[in-house]
């Protein structure tokens, strides 16, 4: 049951990428291969509790489920403000 | 306020492969051969390697990184049986090493007194599968008293593995395991496994391990 240590790995991932604008991120796109060894279900939800955690301010995993034995993390979704 | 997508692909295991090359990297500079020991609680890991010290501890100059979940039994166990050093790694709950803590441990290690380093991992046939440790060979213990099917159910740990040990063979008599059967069921998930059958308690097919071990570490070079 390493889901936790691989949600935890992700935050540490998004936060050296997005830098302070992980407050803004509304999403998180991560694959998870058939063949990976990663539960889907067991990492969206310890992903919910890492992504609802400062910095964060609770953005949405999704996840999609391809053949093989890939485990990425595919995009962000970031919030601008574009007022003036 | 509008939303941006940022496109990165970025492997999660991406920083522990980085830092089981860096483990990788030390070991080949230092001249030592790492095995990962694998099993599933109970399999017979501590007892294997407590006669593998016994035997060549000394020639071989193996030092031992021990994963144990909550206690240090199994490095004080093995301490036992050599005077050299058994680095214990405690995960707390965690349910398997990561190359983080190997690369930490060999820290502690005289790697330039050490030819062969085992790295004995957390029980569990499914997440130590998943984490590079920096090891040249990974070795999956199988024990008789488990399901023939073990292969089939745990595939990843198999398809990772070099070799299986079928350990406790002394039990045959006893339990209705086909040998036959739990050997085609590992090549089922990969044609290119090796295998060693030994029982640690009367010494059947030990000699055929020890000779493994010597043969991964090769001849001794002198200084």
């Amino acid at each position: 049951m390493h889901e936790l240590s691989l949600a935890i790995e992700i935050g540490r991932l998004a936060e050296e990428k997005l830098g302070p604008a992980v407050a803004r991120c509304v999403a998180v796109g991560v694959d998870v291969g058939t063949e990976s060894g990663v539960e889907p279900s067991a990492l969206e939800f310890c992903l919910e509790a890492v992504l609802s955690d400062p910095p964060w301010k609770g953005a949405r995993a999704v996840l999609t489920t391809p053949p093989g034995d890939i485990f990425q993390v595919t995009w962000f979704e970031v919030e601008d403000d574009d007022s003036p | 306020m509008t939303v941006r997508k940022i496109e990165v692909r970025e492997r999660v295991m991406a920083r522990n492969d980085e830092l089981a090359a860096h483990v990788r990297a030390r070991l080949t500079a230092a001249g030592v051969t790492a095995i990962n020991l694998m099993s599933s609680p109970g399999a017979g890991k501590t007892t294997l390697l407590e006669r593998t010290l016994a035997e060549l501890a000394e020639p071989l100059d193996i030092a031992v990184v021990a994963g144990d979940v909550q206690t240090q039994n199994d490095a004080d166990r093995l301490s036992a049986h050599t005077g050299r050093l058994v680095q214990a790694i405690v995960t707390n709950g965690a349910c398997h090493l990561d190359a983080l803590q190997v690369n930490d441990a060999l820290d502690h290690i005289d790697l330039a007194k050490t030819r062969l380093l085992i790295i004995e991992n957390v029980g569990n046939l499914v997440c130590p599968a998943s984490w590079d440790l920096g090891e040249k060979a990974r070795v999956v213990l199988f024990t008789v008293t488990e399901g023939e099917d073990k292969p089939l159910k745990y595939p990843k740990m198999f398809e990772k593995a070099d070799w299986v040990v079928l350990t406790k063979t002394d039990l045959l008599p006893y339990v209705p395991f086909d040998i036959g059967r739990a050997e085609a069921n590992c090549l089922k998930v990969n044609p290119n496994l090796r295998f060693i059958r030994v029982s640690a308690m009367n010494g059947d097919g030990m000699s055929e391990w020890f000779e493994f071990l010597r043969f991964s570490v090769g001849p001794a070079v002198s200084a």
